[in-house]
């Protein structure tokens, strides 16, 4: 059965990474909300050539598996950036990047492309009275999208934001296929390091129910402010 | 082996696909199975199976189905073992299968949930003063209705599933993945590119086939769509 001691052990191992999954999962998870707000506006203002690209994109993820993404990144990110940097007569050889970089990379892609459609709903609950009270009283387009339209898109869609983190958690675990550490891949260490595969997999388990139940817990209390404040 | 050209790696890759593509299905259907149980135990308000299957659909959404894969792989064969059943050879495909029968199951019951909730009470009461039996009112009134209010939960639901069943290769299964690591580990740096992209074409291939299906049944089941529940609120 279960050994208690390996558990806790186990427990205060894995422990010592969860702050640096977290700061990368936090890291992905905003690079993939301004990715996915340009991918947004670039639908929304019909910017030609780029917006099809956008929409190809979109199929493509919506059919391709992460871990198979993170592959392709893998293989080919560095040969992609070198061909710029050696437009641009950079100094840099990208061909010791680090794979943390190609998870963030392969992941944020990934996941904006879900977040696109999150943002584009939330801009669109955005009443068309604000922007022309915003326009009548003098704002610049500019101005009316980043002071007026946005902070209300934000609060429509931060509720789906808890639940697209959570997505990034789990993406990250994957991270082990290309030997970045995280809470998983720290816990396949340990258990090949002490041989309790079970006691190492049912900590990590434990460990991202517990996040899980945080973020929810935390969407729900703003859920419910909300819901006071209007 | 030398460098594979890429006509070579589509043949490698498919001579497999039937792995991936038999772990899919089977999880699919299991897993329709699991969730429509759960549901019914959810919906019916069984005591303490119910409290379990909250916690089932809990675990199987928040941990990461990499974890559920080599959980299920690693702590049946000892569980098994308590109940004095022989499991210690359980092979990487079975342990495959039922992670993502799990997983899948689990994923359901919430979308199964909502389309059940989403059926108008006034169905349920019409039905009983027609004198209908419980079953009869359940396959004859409330499950057409069910049916076309869960399909596009469900669609999502089968795209993730496709997506998950790309890392059964983590517990040693030789489907395509296992494969296109071997090409890839194989040819030295050569056209690995080329064989993750086509394992990309591939499943997006699989991707549009379920979405084509989903969307087909839609068609046939729209006409049991009533403009209840839901859109009477104005949703």
């Amino acid at each position: 059965m279960l050994n208690f001691e390996i558990l806790v052990e186990n427990f205060f191992g894995i422990l010592n990474v969860v702050p640096q999954t977290v700061a990368l999962a936090v890291t992905i998870f905003i690079l993939s909300i301004l990715v996915g707000t340009v991918m947004a506006l670039i639908q929304e203002y019909n910017v030609p050539v780029i917006k099809q690209i956008v929409m190809l994109f979109k199929l493509f993820m919506r059919g391709t598996p992460l871990i198979v993404f993170i592959f392709i990144m893998y293989y080919s990110l560095p040969g992609i950036v070198s061909f710029f940097t050696n437009l641009l007569n950079l100094d840099y050889n990208p061909h010791n990047m680090s794979p943390v970089v190609i998870l963030i990379v392969a992941v944020s892609l990934t996941v904006s492309s879900f977040q696109a459609e999150t943002i584009r709903a939330s801009f669109l609950s955005v009443s068309y009275g604000q922007i022309e009270a915003a326009r009548s009283l003098g704002y610049t387009p500019f101005q009316a999208f980043l002071r007026i339209i946005t902070p209300q898109a934000l609060v429509e869609a931060l509720p789906e934001f808890g639940n697209a983190f959570l997505v990034v958690m789990k993406a990250i675990s994957l991270g082990f296929m290309i030997t970045v550490v995280d809470i998983f891949a720290e816990a396949r260490l340990i258990a090949a390091s002490n041989s309790y595969y079970v006691e190492a997999f049912i900590v990590a388990a434990l460990m991202y129910w517990g996040i899980a139940y945080i973020v929810v817990t935390l969407t729900n209390k703003y859920e419910s402010s909300l819901a006071r404040r209007t | 082996m030398d460098a594979p050209n890429t006509l070579e790696i589509i043949s490698l890759l498919l001579e497999v696909a039937h792995v991936s593509l038999i772990i899919l299905v089977v999880s699919a259907v299991l897993g329709l199975l699991l969730g429509s149980l759960l549901t019914m135990i959810n919906v019916k308000d069984i005591p303490v199976l119910k409290q379990f299957t909250v916690v089932i659909s809990s675990f199987t959404r928040s941990v990461p189905i990499i974890i559920q894969l080599f959980l299920v792989y690693y702590a049946l064969p000892p569980i098994l073992a308590n109940f004095g059943i022989d499991a210690s050879n359980l092979s990487a495909t079975v342990a495959a299968i039922l992670a993502l029968t799990l997983y899948h199951g689990g994923y359901l019951t919430e979308v199964l949930r909502a389309a059940y909730k989403a059926v108008d009470k006034g169905q349920h009461e019409a039905a009983d003063s027609f004198g209908y039996t419980p079953t009869k009112k359940f396959f004859r009134i409330i499950l057409p209705q069910v049916v076309p209010v869960a399909l596009p939960g469900w669609g999502n639901a089968l795209i993730h599933l496709i997506h998950d069943t790309s890392l059964v290769f983590a517990l040693g299964v030789a489907d395509i993945m296992g494969r296109a690591e071997l090409i890839a580990a194989a040819s030295f740096g050569m056209n690995q590119v080329t064989v993750f992209i086509t394992v990309a074409i591939i499943y997006i291939i699989f991707t549009f086939l379920s979405d084509g299906m989903v969307r087909l049944f839609e068609k046939k089941t729209r006409k049991y769509k009533l403009d209840s529940g839901l859109n009477a609120r104005g949703m």
